[in-house]
């Protein structure tokens, strides 16, 4: 069988029965593998209390059992997380169709078998054919003896090898009466029960059978696989219909068999009758897909018609059917679905499975009511009791003929309410009273004179015929109102979906809506993603590396799963399978998740408390559950991708800031670097050329350039300093009138040009460090000079604004455009086309507000302030 | 440094930039070195100067207040052949090229040693100088490597050199342009493999390579500008 990318390979020691020397065969061979150097464990082995196989354990690595504590009571079983951190090779587990002790990972140690090859681990086990899901009635029928653990063929059919090991059943009876098997006292009884010859030898045939069959199948693959031509048969195709009934699941493993037999792919049919009273057809389709069969779900009133449709459009070849336990009825008149699809289905092979034995047999399912079953039966002779005085009240006015309207109209409202049984009793009981009370002669159940007898049987069948009508009408309601309700909360939901919203308001809504379908509480469950936090941007499609899922929506708000079912929620998180609650895995817990699948692997999980359900979600909740997850799924890659889109886009900018930034940094260095190396350079090779007035201004050029680069560098390691948070503070009282005037006098003198003071003399003296203070004035003077122009003029002023001090520095250049006001402050940014004109780092009103704020205090812009024109830098500080 | 025209004035060199302090030294450096500067501060001037003062040469910044100086070239190549020297940064390889590509000779970049641009100046105005001539000469002679365009012969020091015609072409490509002139990429490209493999610059290298084998000592004499193309000629 093609084996799964990545997978560990799966080798199967196949036996007739227990006995025949399977774990002594895989140890045997385990040892000799591991003398060759494989790293070959020992998961689990249970000798049995044999002795040769004991043997035939040491020497070997163990790995140890896990303890797991299970009320109170110490259980050991196979430690699969040891397992998964030990990685061996090859692992050695025994009992494949053993069930592990409750709390374990997974019910089925078949199934930690197939998480351990999913980890690509090598696995060897063994087990006895009588376990093998398909052959557990063939088993039963044979030996009298119901297997209850069993294994999904499909796992026999994954391994890659398998290896019969073959006693004939007189040797194993040997070996037994010597007490090699079991102890003496369990042999005696063993030998009597299942171990009989005839037993042995049938269980033998069918280990034999199957091995043969994976022969034959790995054949009919090698073939297909080079492409020879062969003899197996084209187009075969069996469909097998599944109801409510138990002998469903016989039917489900007969077909899977003649399948298998015929080389031919299964489909199961379960034909959903809005009108029948069918039981639950889940159980069968679930074994089913257990077995590799596809199954499909239709819904029609006709049951045969139904059946040879889907049969036809599928192409099928063979139909498998359940032999039922018809109404007598329907057998004396031919109408059973046997005879009808004999007649009917010429182009099949028609396959009738046995009845189920009596015993195995059990009541269909009760159709489910909002109310217990004996309000109904109460509620008959309630209603005919009500007809009875309405009856007595009109007695004297109408005819008896009148009367029996009013008990036909309780005949009816009993089968509408409660079914059409309920109808027929109630039409029994209806007319016996009408006969007795209202009928002449009264008070007898005789009936006089041939209108009476007419009215009495019209009357009869009336109210039968209406009963069933008006009973299976109640059904189809309350089946269509069902789904109606479970379409209108899809329906409700995907417009609702179509609105834009953020993925917070989504998720909110998923777990809203599947609360509500559910009617339990649910909740959101999402990784925990680097890429909300902001500079740690994953990859696409990568996971954190540990799967933290953190609740993101729940409804309600208090929804949240306990520890164990979060366990069970990064189980189905990394394997995108449901888990927990009604699953294959971790059953035990009170959750169960569904996976949301998405293009880019599994976005999320919806997580839905059953558990507090005093019933499992019948099956139309369940399809409209299943149907919003998927609707869930794709609303949330499409926000996901709209998400991506805008972080795309704020990476573009980012790229473009960063690009504008090294830009400008590049220009700012070199400009001043050309000029002090030109005038060197000139000075050097060509001074004895020049004027002495060329030559000192050549050298005024290079002392100036200087300045400007080590100002620039100093701009630089200032705006580092703030950026990492590192700026010492010296505050003291300061006398800010005098502060002010100091820094404008030293700037009008480096540039010549005048500042207009407009400072209130009766300034408090704020605590704030002088240094700091001079820098942040000196450079929003120098960029108020430099965006103003030669001409411009320049303002400061200070003032007091309630608890705050407000200085603030103005120009009347042509201002900044809106949309650059709130980035003037972003290191490197300089107002768009003009950062030609002005050289300056772009750094002065970073370092403006990175200082403020150091001291506490808030820095602002404002711009055009009149007549479209200027802009004003205001910064605060607490007086 | 005279030209080699009969104008005896010393030749006018105009210098686009709008940092005052490249002018600062510019102009006593070009005018120790016998050229007469013109400075213009912004592309409107440098556009109305190089119409009106008829330069020899054109040195010109590509990052201008008012115009983008990858606008500029194509205009004063409307008017002008006088060689046009690029100042640019070392890290706007794009620049440069669209730039050459446009119509410039050559670039230095900023901040640049005095003595290289003064050497690229004085190659421009040689070339151009050779250009004016009337008939070309069909004779190339780059170092020790000698070209007879007409002919399609190439000797190495007296050894004729053996290159597959598109070797020739390439190798002509260069010469045609100039000793010492930067070809961009894609005038290599156009020049010898047609307009339709202007990108495909593996080419390219490929042939440089075969090319400087056969030069063997001299392959020197094919310099790489790296990301923008090749020139012909000694290190200067």
């Amino acid at each position: 069988m093609a084996a799964r990318e990545g997978w560990g390979r799966l080798k199967v020691f196949l036996g007739a029965a227990p006995g025949v020397g399977k774990t002594y065969e895989m140890l045997t061979v385990a040892r000799r593998r591991a003398l060759g150097g494989a790293d070959i464990v020992i998961g689990l082995v249970e000798t049995h209390g044999r002795a040769e196989t004991a043997a035939q354990v040491a020497g070997l690595e163990v790995l140890p059992r896990a303890r797991l504590d299970y009320r109170g009571q110490a259980l050991e079983e196979f430690d699969l997380d040891g397992a998964l951190a030990r990685r061996p090779a090859i692992l050695v587990l025994d009992e494949l169709p053993h069930s592990n002790a409750p709390g374990s990972r997974h019910p089925k140690r078949w199934q930690d078998v197939e998480e351990l090859r999913a980890a690509g681990i090598e696995v060897w086990t063994a087990m006895n054919v009588q376990h093998l899901e398909s052959l557990s009635d063939a088993v039963a029928r044979i030996t009298g003896v119901r297997v209850a653990e069993t294994v999904p063929d499909h796992v026999l059919a994954g391994a890659d090898s398998v290896e019969l090991i073959d006693i004939p059943p007189a040797e194993l009876l040997e070996r037994m009466r010597q007490g090699k098997v079991y102890r003496a006292d369990q042999a005696e009884r063993a030998l009597r029960g299942f171990f009989r010859e005839g037993n042995l030898a049938a269980l033998r045939e069918m280990a034999l059978r199957r091995t043969a069959d994976r022969v034959d199948a790995d054949v009919t693959g090698y073939m297909r696989a080079n492409a020879i031509a062969g003899p197996w048969p084209a187009g075969d195709r069996v469909m097998v219909l599944v109801g409510g009934e138990p002998s469903a699941e016989v039917a489900v493993r007969q077909a899977r068999r003649i399948a298998d037999a015929l080389r031919a792919p299964l489909v199961a049919l379960h034909v959903e009758r809005p009108a029948a009273a069918d039981g639950d057809p889940g159980p069968a389709l679930r074994l089913a897909e257990t077995l590799g069969a596809e199954t499909e779900t239709v819904v029609d009133t006709d049951l045969p018609r139904a059946i040879l449709v889907a049969a036809r459009a599928r192409n099928v070849t063979n139909l498998v059917i359940g032999r039922g336990r018809p109404p007598l009825w329907r057998r004396l008149t031919g109408r059973t679905l046997s005879a009808t699809l004999l007649r009917q289905a010429s182009d099949f092979t028609l396959h009738l499975m046995p009845s189920p034995t009596a015993a195995a047999r059990q009541q269909a399912g009760p159709e489910r009511r909002s109310f217990p079953r004996w309000v109904g039966w109460a509620s008959v002779p309630a209603l005919v009791l009500a007809a009875t005085g309405i009856g007595y009240a009109l007695d004297s006015r109408v005819t008896e003929g009148s009367l029996g309207m009013v008990y036909l109209v309780a005949s009816v409202a009993a089968s509408v309410a409660f079914g059409p049984a309920h109808g027929v009793s109630a039409a029994v009981l209806s007319f016996l009273c009408w006969n007795f009370l209202f009928i002449e002669p009264r008070y007898t159940l005789t009936i006089d004179g041939p209108q009476e007898i007419v009215g009495a049987v019209v009357f009869g069948l009336v109210a039968l015929l209406l009963a069933g009508t008006a009973g299976r009408l109640g059904r189809t309601v309350r089946s269509a109102q069902a789904r109606v309700f479970g379409l209108r909360r899809l329906v409700e939901f995907s417009r609702r979906l179509g609105a834009p919203m953020d993925r917070a308001a989504l998720l909110a809504l998923i777990a809203d809506e599947a609360g509500r379908i559910a009617g339990c509480p649910c909740c959101v469950l999402m990784p925990l993603s680097g890429e909300e936090v902001p500079g740690l941007a994953l990859p696409r499609g990568r996971r954190p590396d540990d799967t933290d899922l953190i609740i993101r929506a729940a409804s309600p708000t208090s929804a949240e799963p306990d520890d164990a079912s979060m366990a069970a929620a990064r189980w189905a998180y990394t394997k995108g399978r449901p888990t927990g609650w009604g699953t294959d895995t971790l059953p035990a817990v009170s959750w169960c998740f569904q996976p949301l699948p998405t293009a880019q692997g599994v976005a999320g999980l919806v997580g839905i408390r059953f558990a507090d359900r005093s019933e499992p979600l019948d099956p139309e909740r369940e399809r409209t559950l299943d149907a919003l997850l998927d609707q869930a799924a794709i609303a949330l890659e499409r926000a996901e991708l709209m998400e991506e889109r805008a972080r795309g886009a704020v990476r573009a900018e980012a790229e473009a800031l960063r690009i504008t930034l090294l830009t400008s940094l590049g220009h700012d260095l070199r400009t001043p670097l050309t000029g002090i190396r030109g005038s060197l350079e000139t000075l050097r090779t060509m001074g004895d050329m020049l004027s002495p007035e060329a030559r000192a201004d050549l050298i005024l050029t290079a002392e100036e350039e200087t300045a400007r680069l080590a100002r620039f560098a100093s701009n630089i390691l200032d705006m580092v300093r703030l950026e990492s948070g590192r700026v010492p503070l010296r505050r003291e009282p300061m006398d800010l009138p005098s502060a002010i005037d100091d820094a404008v006098e030293r700037v009008e003198h480096a540039t010549g040009r005048l500042v207009e003071r407009r400072i209130d003399p009766r300034l408090p003296s704020p605590s704030l460090d002088p240094v700091l203070f001079d820098q942040i004035l000196t450079n929003l003077l120098d960029n108020a000079l430099k965006f103003s122009g030669a001409a411009g003029q320049v303002a400061v002023a200070a003032r007091r604004d309630g608890a705050n001090i407000l200085i603030s520095v103005e120009d009347d250049g042509p201002g900044i455009p809106r949309g650059d006001l709130m980035r003037i402050f972003d290191p490197f940014f300089r107002a768009s086309r003009t950062d030609r004109i002005t050289a300056g780092s772009g750094l002065g009103l970073a370092i403006a507000r990175g200082l403020a704020r150091a001291m506490g205090g808030q820095i602002t812009a404002e711009s055009p302030i009149r007549a479209g024109r200027g802009t004003r830098i205001i910064v605060r500080f607490p007086a | 440094m005279s030209s080699p025209l009969a104008d005896l004035s010393p030749p006018r060199i105009l210098v686009v930039d709008d940092e005052p302090q490249i002018h600062r030294f510019l102009t006593p450096a070009l005018a120790a070195s016998g050229y007469e500067p013109i400075q213009a501060e912004n592309a409107s001037a440098g556009l109305r100067l190089a119409a009106t003062h008829a330069p020899a040469a054109i040195l010109l910044d590509l990052g201008l207040p008012d115009l983008d100086g990858q606008q500029v070239i194509p205009r004063l190549r409307a008017f002008t052949a006088a060689p046009i020297i690029v100042l640019s940064a070392r890290d706007e390889e794009c620049a440069k090229v669209t730039a050459l590509d446009a119509g410039a000779d050559d670039f230095v970049e900023k901040p640049f040693a005095l003595a290289e641009l003064l050497a690229r100046l004085r190659a421009a105005l040689r070339r151009a100088a050779a250009h004016g001539q009337e008939a070309p000469t069909p004779l190339v002679r780059v170092g020790p490597l000698e070209m007879d365009l007409a002919a399609r012969k190439a000797t190495i020091g007296g050894t004729l050199l053996k290159l597959t015609p598109r070797e020739w072409d390439l190798l002509a490509a260069l010469a045609r342009a100039g000793a010492g002139r930067v070809v961009t990429q894609r005038q290599l490209l156009s020049a010898v493999w047609g307009p339709g493999h202007a990108e495909s610059s593996q080419y390219l290298r490929v042939y440089v390579g075969h090319l400087r084998q056969k030069l063997g000592d001299a392959a020197s004499l094919i310099r790489t500008e790296p990301g923008v193309g090749y020139r012909l000629g000694p290190a200067e």
